[in-house]
């Protein structure tokens, strides 16, 4: 049950850099989406050209996706929440309430690229975006799909949410491919990312434990630079610490946006790395990121 | 490899536990009543909550981080699956992983905040019932939350027992869990989509769905890891599958082409023909569109084996216990195991009226299972559909 995915196409939206969904998406049909949603459609869009615009010889019930989000909902829940304490639901908009359900960020994914085979949204926190990679890759390794594009999506927390100065924004998209399909198309091979994830329990994080997840992991990765986005809570420090001191520790945020833009950052740079992340709540994942291909 | 059930843990409407969910399908009656919030301003406030009695006091929190009523009901639910299959300890905690379906999480904490105010600290995720359980059991393999919407934990189970035919792990507690969401009912009346009187699928007259809460998280296992333990099983999770209809956000699409992909792609990873289904426990919401599709779609399905619909019974779990979002897949799927392991489709809530639109049968006194397999399906917002089937276990 395995297949040699490989990378094909990597999409980043940062909003800080400037975001307009009119020039990303077109001017029509998109003003009403939720911003989370707009990022993860404009970089899958470039996620897919950069893979060639290949999509249309991939039949629709063997393309698929997966997306990783924690807060894309948080704003938006917040606001509904205050016009039905302060007024009644009729004062929703029709247009946006279909959202108070997470998977529906992901969902226009669906119908813009005819993705039949399946569309998952995963929200483990902090890993979800990574978990994206991983659960989307098992999948298609059944059978259930050949082409995937997974994904993370943010935006910023509710103001008076705590962490809320720590929200992401934005969204990365990777488009994964069988090699065999890539080589047979004569397509281009930016690289592989496989992942893996775990849990480290917070009210027994004995050195044990960490040790049992952990040594595994560094025997499969082997001696690569680590990377970890993790925060100053018991379990993301035990994570960095069990990597040794010439890790680099990357602020991780509210959400699950950062690991996967460090994955696509890795990418782009062409070294071999190890991305980890891991949240306070005990998620933790890595991602052994191998630039490079055909 | 086969994947087993041995423990079952549930918490809905009905009460708490097994014994009282399978007595609560057996008797065949319930009613939403007003949900227990002063400012769930909109028309139909109606759920079927857990009752008072019923709802855990606790934790408040747990590694640091607070949980909310969802976090707690998956909490619950595990404890009892988790003794049920006679779990224990366990000699390696990387093998065994969580997957828990929710739709919403611990969305009502973080309401309660927007009147009380939220606490000063960290970020506090939403999405944390799977980290609950992992946290409180010690699970060191993957730990997992998926949100399909009310197909949640219905691929949760699917990813659950993935886990387990990859040999990422040998024991999955997988289920899912919903809790009272103001934002989700709100929207829900927005949308013209609750029932004024009560979940009727299949009923001429329904108007919609009406939420219910609960939790049911099961512990799946590799039959080696269940011989080796000398633990029995209600039933295997033999088979799942996936499709999306890529058509609109919130309708299903008319023809039920996707669904009927993942019904049929469920039998051959199952390794089941129709024929050998005994019972259906469909997604059957009380929406409109859902209801009739559905229909028709098992009407091809079994039309296609040369079977007519009034030769497979289904069970309606959703006219009982309301729908209870992204809980709704892992309760079918427990209500499906104790199908099989009972040999017994218990009665349907009567219909006022049934639907020609929808010609499906829905026993209203207990019939034998007929049949080694039943299946589960659950659809979801943004044309998410996922089947299972659940097959006896030869002992």
């Amino acid at each position: 049950m395995t297949v040699d995915l490989v990378v094909t196409g990597v999409g980043v939206v940062d909003p800080a850099a400037g975001f307009d969904y009119k020039v990303e998406l077109g001017k029509r049909g998109y003003k009403y989406l939720p911003s989370a949603s707009q990022y993860l459609l404009a970089a899958t869009k470039r996620a897919v050209a950069d893979a060639g615009d290949a999509l249309a010889t991939v039949p629709e019930e063997s393309r698929a996706a997966a997306v990783g989000t924690n807060c894309a909902a948080s704003a938006l829940h917040a606001q509904m929440d205050r016009t039905v304490i302060d007024a009644d639901a009729n004062d929703l908009s029709p247009a946006t309430a279909p959202y108070f359900s997470i998977n529906l960020f992901g969902s226009r994914l669906a119908t813009e690229h005819a993705l039949k085979g399946f569309n998952l949204t995963v929200t483990s926190p902090r890993v979800a975006g990574l978990e994206a990679v991983q659960a989307g890759g098992r999948s298609i390794a059944l059978g259930r799909a050949g082409w995937l594009v997974a994904g993370a999506a943010e935006e910023a927390l509710d103001p008076a949410e705590p962490g809320a100065d720590t929200a992401e924004t934005g969204a990365v998209a990777i488009v994964f491919e069988p090699a065999a399909a890539v080589a047979a198309r004569g397509g281009r091979v930016l690289g592989r990312c496989v992942v893996r994830t775990a849990f480290l329990a917070p009210t027994g994080l004995t050195p044990d434990l960490v040790a049992g997840v952990i040594g595994p992991v560094r025997a499969w990765a082997g001696d690569v630079p680590v990377r970890a986005v993790v925060d100053s809570s018991p379990v993301g420090e035990a994570l960095a610490a069990a990597f040794g001191p010439d890790t680099t520790v990357v602020r991780a945020g509210a959400g699950c946006l950062r690991p996967m833009a460090e994955v696509a950052a890795v990418l782009a740079a062409g070294e071999r790395a190890l991305v980890v992340t891991a949240a306070a709540q005990g998620n933790v994942a890595f991602a052994l990121v191998t630039p490079g291909g055909n | 490899m086969t994947v087993l059930i041995t423990g079952l843990g549930v918490l809905s409407c009905l009460g708490a536990g097994t014994d009282k969910f399978w007595a609560g399908m057996r008797a065949a009656r319930s009613a939403p009543g007003r949900a227990a919030d002063p400012h769930a301003n909109m028309a139909h406030p109606l759920m079927y909550s857990v009752p008072a009695a019923d709802v855990p006091s606790g934790p408040a929190a747990l590694g640091g981080s607070p949980l909310g009523q969802a976090s707690r009901y998956a909490l619950a639910a595990a404890a009892e699956a988790v003794a049920d299959a006679g779990l224990g300890q366990v000699a390696d905690p990387t093998r065994v992983a969580v997957v828990v379906g929710t739709g919403m999480g611990d969305s009502g904490m973080h309401e309660q905040w927007h009147l009380d105010g939220a606490p000063e600290g960290e970020w506090s995720p939403v999405f944390s019932p799977a980290a609950s359980i992992g946290g409180w059991f010690g699970a060191a393999g993957s730990n997992t939350s998926i949100s399909n919407a009310c197909a949640a934990s219905g691929f949760g189970l699917s990813v659950a027992a993935d886990l387990i035919n990859s040999g990422e792990a040998d024991v999955v507690i997988a289920g899912g869990a919903e809790a009272y969401s103001r934002v989700a009912l709100g929207c829900f009346n927005r949308l013209g989509a609750i029932d004024a009187e009560r979940c009727r699928p299949f009923d001429r007259h329904r108007g919609g769905t009406v939420f219910g809460e609960g939790a049911a998280i099961m512990v799946l296992e590799s039959a080696e890891h269940a011989a080796a333990r000398g633990a029995t099983a209600y039933a295997a999770l033999a088979g799942a599958g996936w499709s999306c209809d890529a058509y609109h956000s919130t309708a299903p699409e008319p023809t039920g082409e996707q669904i009927v992909r993942a019904m049929y792609q469920a039998f051959d990873d199952a390794g089941v023909k129709p024929a050998d289904i005994g019972a259906v426990v469909p997604h059957g919401t009380g929406t409109q569109l859902n209801d009739v599709v559905e229909s028709g779609s098992l009407a091809q399905v079994l039309g296609g084996a040369g079977l007519s619909m009034a030769q497979v019974p289904l069970y309606s779990l959703k006219g009982l216990i309301g729908h209870t979002g992204g809980a709704a897949g892992a309760l079918a799927a427990l209500a499906g195991a104790l199908i099989v392991s009972n040999r017994e489709v218990p009665p349907s809530v009567a219909l006022g009226e049934q639907d020609p639109e929808c010609p499906v049968l829905l026993p209203t006194q207990a019939v034998p299972l007929e049949g080694s397999a039943v299946l589960v399906n659950a659809y979801a917002f943004g044309g998410n559909n996922v089947s299972l089937v659940l097959q006896e276990v030869e002992s």
